[in-house]
């Protein structure tokens, strides 16, 4: 009795929903959303799912927040899962290639997937993330400002990952407009300590072949430890009274501590994690409305992180 | 047969059928039904094989805490080989035999050189943990290192017809895992050395006293633990069309668990090979349906926890009363 009376309600529900999503394009209350990532201890995807929560809560959305801890192949499985449980939209936070089979059987039952920082997959909707491109074009328009357009600049790079290669040559680019900057060095660091230490060596080295002060104007980082291990080294060399201008990129806390001194570290960005998470759940929204996002990728704008903002 | 010794034999039995029938009443259009099955099998198919493998030793009463990271070990060499452009079945060839090779390692540590399996396993899966991180330089190996032909394996099957106007398949995972329960079934049930492995278990020193070679029939016993940890993590790496250092570390305590949950099903308390397949479809039932209610992921763990104990310790009660 109960069940024939439920599983008339989900068939009236079912056809309701089709009219109104049809006639104003308004998703249907309890629309039904799987968010599943093998990452949820990391803070980045926590702070991505809570915004994600909060603007589901405002549209009224069930959401079911799935965590593998971990486990990549579990993710399959709870696509697997959730697609037969037949949620309108799944939500995933892990490299799409390696969940490809999962993303395939929701292709079939014309589920919709969107990538929350997942990477590019033609299996996704549309991925949501941070535009690693324009992370770059700030840092290095920050650095040619502060020094005027002229001077020598050393650069930490880091060309065998993808999305840290793409910075570099956007400020390679940047750079090479700029006819008074000279790039004295372009460094790729051995990130296996985690890439503090080996910067700091070779900035040792650059710093020892550039006595001069003022022969180094700035040192432009891909991202922020190269920038920590270039200010240590600046700092033991005696030389913070220069006037060398470094930024980073990524605002972890330890970089943020810096800049916050106002020392050289005068910059870095931040990625807006709860922008990327509310992004997410906007394109949840325009696709149970029935409108696909416009672009594989839909870019979330980043924060530029100076003494004057560093602490909040 | 009193009530007792029905609980003993068919509590967890009945305990599953209820878990089955909880879900079936919840979920009246999804759960019970082909599709959803055939997902689970090919969910289960890694945890089966290591479960399956688990079983082998345990029947002698010991246990090899190693497999997860055979299973991680065995992915990577199949990585590395790959992105070094070895073909398929060599890869494959040199994964498995290396799962058997770490199997017998263990299993010299333990007969021959006599370390407890706890401390003797849990070495080597320090050892062997660190030897994928090694291989891997901790990274993930997958994109186009991974040929396209052993990542679809995972997503192929025979085809069964269509259903509902799907096409439904039996998974080719499925079928690995069908393949190496039949195996073991023949081989615990049905072989001398099966029966061998059981004397161990029931009373080590009576069965070497009665003749049974004990060291050697150790030594293959953990070996064919190490193959199928082995085939397990291949058929992960498949799964996710990559290769990463951690990836089957939680197969370890489910499969002890699994075979847990199986022991509470047999009279004398031993491990039992389809006892064991039917702990493992209760584990799976469970993430299966849990997830399709929408329950809590970290609930789901405790839930997991608390069946475990509930199971063995309405064994043991029962048993007590028959004393």
């Amino acid at each position: 009795m109960l069940t024939t009376l439920s599983k008339t309600a989900r068939g009236l529900a079912f056809a309701a929903a089709a009219v109104v999503a049809g006639a104003s394009g308004a998703a249907f209350a309890q629309a039904k959303v799987a968010v599943i990532t093998p990452y949820m201890a990391q803070p980045g995807t926590q702070a991505y799912v809570e915004a994600f929560q909060a603007v589901a809560k405002e549209k009224g959305w069930d959401v079911n927040v799935v965590d593998t801890a971990g486990d990549v192949a579990a993710v399959i499985s709870r696509i697997e899962d959730v697609v037969n449980q037949g949620v309108d939209a799944i939500v995933i936070n892990v490299d799409p290639t390696q969940v490809a089979a999962g993303l395939q059987t929701a292709k079939d039952a014309n589920i919709p997937v969107v990538g929350m920082d997942a990477g590019s997959d033609p299996l996704l909707a549309t991925n949501v993330t941070s535009d690693g491109v324009a992370m770059a074009e700030t840092t290095a328009g920050f650095v040619v400002d502060r020094i005027g357009g002229e001077g020598n600049v050393v650069m930490f790079v880091f060309d065998a990952f993808p999305p840290v290669q793409v910075r570099g040559a956007k400020a390679d680019e940047i750079f090479a407009a700029n006819a008074g900057i000279t790039v004295l060095d372009r460094i790729t660091p051995d990130v296996s300590d985690g890439g503090i230490a080996d910067s700091r060596a070779k900035m040792d080295a650059v710093l020892a072949a550039n006595p001069e002060p003022g022969s180094i104007k700035a040192v432009w980082a891909a991202w922020d430890q190269p920038a920590l291990g270039a200010l240590q080294a600046i700092e033991a060399a005696g030389r913070q009274g220069e006037g060398i201008v470094i930024t980073g990129i990524d605002a972890n806390p330890q970089a943020r501590e810096e800049v916050a001194k106002g020392g050289n570290f005068e910059a870095t960005v931040a990625q807006d994690f709860a922008g990327i998470g509310a992004a997410a759940a906007e394109a949840v929204a325009g696709l149970l409305a029935g409108t696909a996002p416009a672009d594989a990728v839909t870019f979330v704008p980043t924060k530029l992180v100076t003494k004057e903002n560093a602490a909040q | 047969m009193t009530i007792a010794t029905l609980l003993r034999r068919y509590g967890t039995l009945i305990g599953f059928a209820l878990i089955l029938g909880f879900f079936w009443f919840n979920l009246p259009d999804t759960f019970m039904t082909a599709r959803n099955w055939l997902n689970i099998t090919q969910q289960l198919s890694m945890l089966m094989v290591v479960a399956a493998g688990m079983t082998i030793v345990m029947v002698m009463g010991d246990f090899d805490l190693s497999v997860g990271s055979a299973a991680s070990l065995s992915g990577i060499v199949a990585g590395v080989l790959f992105a070094a452009g070895y073909p398929i079945w060599m890869t494959v060839g040199v994964a498995l035999l290396g799962g058997l090779v770490g199997g017998a390692i263990n299993g010299v540590l333990v007969s021959f050189i006599g370390i407890l399996p706890f401390v003797a396993t849990l070495a080597m899966l320090t050892i062997l943990s660190g030897a994928a991180f090694v291989l891997s330089g901790g990274k993930t190996i997958s994109g186009a290192s991974i040929p396209a032909d052993f990542s679809n394996f995972a997503r192929g099957g025979i085809p069964l017809g269509d259903i509902g106007g799907v096409a439904v398949m039996l998974p080719n995972l499925t079928i690995v895992a069908l393949v190496v329960v039949f195996a073991v079934w023949v081989l615990l049930e049905q072989t001398t050395f099966g029966r061998r492995l059981y004397a161990i278990g029931g009373n080590i020193e009576a069965a070497y006293l009665s003749g049974v070679a004990v060291r050697r029939l150790k030594l293959i016993a953990f070996a064919l633990t190490g193959l199928s940890a082995a085939a397990a993590g291949l058929m992960y790496a498949s799964r996710v069309a990559s290769a990463n250092p951690t990836q089957g570390s939680g197969l370890m305590l489910n499969a002890i668990a699994a075979v847990f949950l199986g022991m509470t099903m047999s009279e004398q308390g031993v491990p039992r090979i389809l006892a064991t397949v039917i702990g493992v479809l209760i584990l799976g039932v469970l993430d299966n349906g849990l997830t399709q209610l929408s329950v809590d992921s970290y609930i789901r763990q405790v839930l997991v926890g608390a069946i475990i104990l509930l199971a063995v310790a309405a064994s043991s009660f029962s048993k007590r009363l028959r004393r």
